[in-house]
Formats: C-alpha cells, sequence, structure tokens
C-alpha cells in the first residue's frame, strides 16, 4: 500500500511537533523516519497510525485519504519500543487478540497464531506469559502479533532499542528480511543512524518537526543537503571546518589559518552558482582524511589522541585552533604529541552556507553533488 | 556510628513499645470477653455468658438481633464499595487518559473534598435524604437496602460512598497512571474499541488497585460509626449496623456490661482480622507502586 502525507501538521499547544510534512512512500518499500528524540517522528507514525489526528494535512493510504479513519479500520500492525505486549494474558493470546476481534473462527485462529508464531520462531512458547520471556523473545511476539493480521502497513516505534547490542543486530537483519519477504510496506522510527541506513530504503530525517532530507542512505551518506543530516549521519561523525572561499588565478581555494585547500573548478563553479559566501562550512568525513609521507601534504597536525576501533583507529589532531578526526588503517603507530602531514580528499568535501545551513554543492535537481 | 548489632534491637524496640500497648488492648479484650470480672488482665471467672447475643436478644424482642444487624451491615458494606469500585475506575480511567476541559480543576476539587471534615456535612445530609426518602420506588421499602433516603441501608450506604470517592478516583487514577500509553495504544491498533480496551486490557492489569480499593473501601463501611448514627434511627431501628449495636450497651440508666461490649467489640472485629490476614498484600499496593503484584 503507498503512503502519502500532504502537508501534515500537528500542534500540541503551541508546539510544532511536526510542521507541514511532505512525504510519499512507496508500496512495499522500508522507510526510516530518523531523528534525534523529540523530533517529531514518533508523533508521525502515531499519525499514520490514527493515534493522534492531525492538526491539519492529509494522510492517503493508496490515495484515498484516512484521516477520520480510526487505528481499527487501517490494517495496520504496529510495534512498539516497549513491546506493549498484555501482560494478563499468554503470548497465544497474545498474538490472537487482533484475530478475536476480527471474530476469526477459532479453527482459523489457531492456525493463524501458529504460523506467525513459528515464521517468529516462538512457536513453542504459546503458552507462556510476556513476564516469562526474555526481552527478544517478547519482541518477537510483538512482531507476531503485528503480523498475524496480515497488515498491509507495519509501523515500527523504535523496536529494537531495548535489547542489547548483539541481539538489536540479529533482530535488525529479521526483520529488513521479513518485511523483504512480505512485500509489506513500512515505516520505521529510530534514532539510531546505523539502524536507519541498514535496513531502509529510503530515509527521512527529521528535525524540530520538521522534514530535512529525504532519499536512499547512500545519497545521505555521500551528499547530504544541509549541514544537519551531514553531522547526524555517519560514525564517528563528519568533520566540521569553518573556511574562507576563494577564487582566484582560475582557481577556486578553501582557507583557513593554517591550511589551503585547492577544490575542483567544477565543483567551485557549482558552489558559486548557488551564491556560496565568502564564510562557509566543509565537512569531510574522518575516512576521507589520510595519512600520507613528508611531501606534499595538505597541512601538518598533532596527534591528540587515538582511539583503536579494531580494524581501523580513529585519530584526532589538532593544529592551530581546530580540531580534525581521521580513520586511518590500524595500528597506527604515531605518538601523542607527534606532527603528522595529512591531506584530504578534496572531491569528497561537502561545502554548507553558515546562515542556512543548506550545501552550496546542490545540482539542479535538490540533491548535492 | 552504631555498631552493626545494636540498630536492629533498637529498631525491634521502637517497634516493640508502640506495638505492645495495642496488643495489651486486643489481649484484655478478649480476656474480658470469656470473664465474668477482669483485674488488669487476669481474669477472676470465665464464662460464656458475655456471648448470650449471639443466640438471644438480650434487650427484647423490639430490638432487631445481633444477626440482622451483622447482615445490614455486611450489606451496606458491600454495596457501598461496589458503588466506589465501579465509579471509581470509571472515573480514574477518563481523568489518567482523556483531555476535557476542567479536568485539572476537576481534580484538584475532588482533593479538597477528600480534605473536607465530613462532620460539617451532616445537617445537610440529612435534608437530602429526607427528600430523597419521599421519591417513590427508591426512596424506601425497597428489599434488603431499604431504600436510598433517611434511615435505610441504602441511604447510609449513598453517603459513605460519596466520602469515599474522591479517594477512590484518586487511587484509581494513580493505578492507571502506571499502565503504558503503548499498551492501550496497542489495542486499539489491533481493533479493540476504547471501552473494549478499558475492559480486557486494562482492567486486568490494575486488579491489584481494585483489590486495595475495596478492601480499603469495605472496612471503612464496616467500621462506620458517625454516619450510620446520624442517618438511620439508631441501635433500636431496622437498619442498625454493628457499630450502632455496641450503643445498647451503654446506657445511663443501668449499669454499663463492659464484658459485653468487650464481646460484641470482639465480635465486629473478627470479619477485620480476617479479611487482613488474607488481603493484606494487596492493601500495602494501595501505598505502594502499584504495578507490584500484578500480572
Amino acid at each position: 500500500m503507498k503512503i502519502a502525507l500532504e502537508a501534515l501538521n500537528k500542534h500540541f499547544g503551541k508546539v510544532k511537533a511536526v510542521d507541514n510534512l511532505d512525504l510519499e512512500i512507496g508500496d512495499g518499500e522500508f522507510v526510516a523516519l530518523l531523528g534525534p528524540s523529540g523530533c517529531g517522528k514518533t508523533t508521525t507514525l502515531l499519525m499514520l497510525a490514527g493515534i493522534y489526528k492531525p492538526t491539519s494535512g492529509h494522510i492517503c493510504f493508496d490515495d484515498r485519504v484516512v484521516n477520520h479513519l480510526l487505528p481499527k479500520e487501517r490494517n495496520i500492525g504496529m510495534v512498539f519500543q516497549s513491546y506493549a505486549l498484555y501482560p494478563h494474558m499468554t503470548t497465544f493470546d497474545n498474538i490472537a487478540y487482533p484475530l478475536k476481534l476480527k471474530r476469526v473462527r477459532r479453527k482459523e485462529m489457531k492456525e493463524r497464531v501458529q504460523r506467525s508464531a513459528d515464521m517468529m520462531g516462538i512457536g513453542d512458547l504459546l503458552d507462556r506469559k510476556p513476564a516469562q520471556l526474555s526481552g527478544g523473545q517478547q519482541q518477537r511476539v510483538a512482531l507476531a502479533r503485528a503480523l498475524v493480521k496480515e497488515p498491509a502497513i507495519l509501523l515500527f516505534d523504535e523496536p529494537l532499542s531495548n535489547l542489547d547490542a548483539k541481539l538489536r543486530l540479529r533482530m535488525r537483519g529479521e526483520i529488513k528480511r521479513l518485511q523483504e519477504d512480505l512485500g509489506v510496506t513500512a515505516v520505521y522510527v529510530t534514532h539510531d543512524q546505523v539502524e536507519a541506513m541498514t535496513m531502509a530504503s529510503r530515509i527521512a530525517v527529521m528535525n524540530y518537526g520538521v522534514l530535512q532530507t529525504y532519499g536512499t542512505p547512500n545519497q545521505l551518506y555521500n551528499h547530504p543537503d544541509t549541514l544537519f543530516v551531514a553531522g547526524f549521519i555517519g560514525a564517528p561523525p563528519m568533520n566540521f571546518l569553518e573556511m574562507t572561499f576563494e577564487e582566484r588565478d582560475n582557481g577556486f581555494y578553501l582557507k583557513t589559518q593554517a591550511l589551503e585547500i585547492r577544490i575542483s573548478a567544477e565543483r567551485g563553479a557549482l558552489a558559486k552558482q548557488n551564491n556560496v559566501p565568502q564564510r562557509v562550512i566543509m565537512g569531510i568525513r574522518p575516512e576521507n582524511v589520510s595519512i600520507v609521507a613528508e611531501q606534499d601534504p595538505d597541512f601538518k597536525a598533532e596527534v591528540y589522541l587515538i582511539e583503536p576501533l579494531g580494524r581501523e583507529d580513529l585519530v584526532t589532531f589538532r593544529f592551530v585552533d581546530e580540531e580534525i578526526r581521521a580513520l586511518v588503517p590500524a595500528p597506527f603507530d604515531g605518538r601523542i604529541g607527534e606532527t603528522i602531514c595529512l591531506k584530504l580528499d578534496k572531491e569528497k568535501a561537502h561545502l554548507f552556507n553558515p546562515e542556512t545551513e543548506v550545501s552550496v554543492l546542490r545540482t539542479g535537481n535538490g540533491r548535492s553533488s | 556510628m552504631l555498631r552493626p548489632k545494636v540498630k536492629p534491637v533498637l529498631a525491634y524496640l521502637v517497634l516493640i513499645v508502640p506495638s505492645s500497648l495495642i496488643i495489651l488492648g486486643f489481649l484484655w479484650l478478649l480476656i474480658t470477653s470469656f470473664s465474668t470480672r477482669v483485674e488488669g488482665l487476669q481474669s477472676l471467672g470465665w464464662t460464656l455468658n458475655n456471648w448470650r447475643f449471639l443466640w438471644e436478644s438480650p434487650f427484647g424482642p423490639q430490638y432487631p438481633s445481633i444477626w440482622a444487624v451483622t447482615l445490614n451491615t455486611l450489606v451496606m458494606s458491600l454495596i457501598m464499595t461496589l458503588i466506589v469500585v465501579v465509579v471509581s475506575s470509571l472515573t480514574g480511567y477518563a481523568l489518567s487518559r482523556m483531555k476535557f476541559p476542567g479536568r485539572k480543576g476537576f481534580l484538584s476539587l475532588t482533593l479538597i473534598l477528600h480534605a473536607f471534615p465530613s462532620v460539617t456535612l451532616l445537617i445537610p445530609i440529612y435534608f437530602v435524604l429526607l427528600q430523597i426518602a419521599k421519591i417513590p420506588l427508591i426512596g424506601r421499602d425497597v428489599p434488603l437496602l431499604g431504600g436510598f433516603g433517611y434511615n435505610t441501608i441504602g441511604g447510609v450506604a449513598l453517603v459513605m460512598v460519596a466520602f469515599q470517592l474522591p479517594f477512590g478516583i484518586w487511587i484509581m487514577k494513580g493505578f492507571f497512571d502506571n499502565i503504558s500509553w503503548d499498551m492501550e495504544r496497542s489495542a486499539l491498533i489491533d481493533g479493540a474499541s476504547r471501552f473494549k480496551v478499558w475492559w480486557q486490557i486494562i482492567m486486568p492489569n490494575i486488579k491489584p488497585g481494585i483489590a486495595a480499593l475495596s478492601i480499603f473501601s469495605f472496612l471503612t463501611a464496616w467500621n462506620a460509626y458517625l454516619i450510620p448514627l446520624t442517618f438511620t434511627a439508631g441501635r433500636a431501628g431496622k437498619s442498625a449496623v454493628l457499630s450502632l449495636y455496641l450503643q445498647n450497651f451503654i446506657s445511663e440508666s443501668v449499669m454499663t456490661e463492659w464484658n459485653a461490649v468487650a464481646a460484641v467489640g470482639l465480635f465486629q472485629l473478627v470479619p477485620v482480622v480476617l479479611f487482613f490476614l488474607f488481603t493484606q498484600e494487596a492493601l500495602l499496593n494501595i501505598y505502594g507502586g502499584g504495578k507490584k503484584g500484578g500480572v
């Protein structure tokens, strides 16, 4: 089922929890709503579920406005962070509850409950109460309950946040696979950018109730539209340096007190076309900062901190008043205090207007290059 | 710093002194009710005479028997408990879950009412009950209850309900507040109506709260004195309750039979003690976290 949100608003008193949201979700797509806590992503999800009524705007399922429909009329399944199992019912009764309300016949109900429980690997736990299950098992019961009514849309509200790291990784894969197998449209709310990146076909990043950007994980990672998205997506986070943009001798330069880099004519022209201001914020990901031999460095910096990550080491360098972090192949053999030559991959650098916080490397179609 | 061994001893001492005062009182009651006379805690002769009221009316046939009075007390307590629990859980749910104008005002008003001394309202309530008595069908002559007007079991229960409700509503609201919104939302999405959510999902999860409030209300009604005294014709009337029955033994013209008073007092106490023995855990819930003992 397709979902379309048109100029959707939700106000709680004076607070604009969701501000003029437009979003389209294709049939069978897996979309993540990503953002820090309080950004309006859960509010959006609850409006999709029919728990909250929008202040204004439309919610359409397959071109049909559903604003006025009750939750039970929307044919959705939802999984909550707290699992929201009914503690006084057995696993069987929990999963069967949606079917009981639909007055499905006893025999069919039993079959369907067993089928979705088996699908989630909890077929032998049906007579237990939720309190007798582990967190991971409870989450599977919640999933089975959401799936048993064969919904057209699955909603997830941070379903993995309460699980331990290892289990989270496993469930992540299982949910993604399940969604692909069933081909059901899924909306997944999370504050964890890794979860969003790994699971979703498209990610909608929200902040302060406003949609920041909407695109594939690749687009968001490689061509972030705004400063917020650039900083929010990616771990370790992108480095930001305040620099001066200059055009001279038929070339484009970025300057600070300690370093000057030349960027390609193509990118410089694009920035100029987008009215780049003189002061810009340059963003570069730690993996695009590399250590080079003595000749031809972009700049030199002092090793300040070394954080081994196993496959790579995360090294923080200091130069003048600035700090920059680099992911370098492990083991990094420098010592703290040592001066090292560094080079930046200029083609991977991002430029943002500090006033509007928007990328100045956007091409005509709105996507930054 | 006290040494670790001294500390619990001190704690026990602090607990033993005040509780022994109460225990001594009950002990005296027990001994007295089976004695002809007592000197301190020492019986000067054992007898069952004080318990005569169980099988014969000691004050003549115009007075109701102890069993009629006990039945009255039971009916009044059960009626009051039932109404308090039903109304409190509906109101508590609405106050906990729904937004409506006047919600805050209503909550603080209930709290003020809870703090209101009931004595000040006795006279106006008396007039209200007199008016209710005039209403046909429910005013008077209802079997078992008598009705809801003046000098009826139902009337007394009604007044008790009014005084108990603010407390009940706050307690129930607290229990509802502890139930996560997600569970309710989940049920709505699963296809339940608001009423079904309340009845099938929420209510089973606040059973400890219902149990606690029921016990508390029942005990309050069972032990009530002032309200039954004011709104019935007293010990002689057909609506007398146990606490009033005691009065039969205390009069100005005849010497008070304290041994019989002790026996009746003990008789009134027995159900309370039994109740406590079986329900104290649930009762603790009312001041505890609420969720404990649930599931």
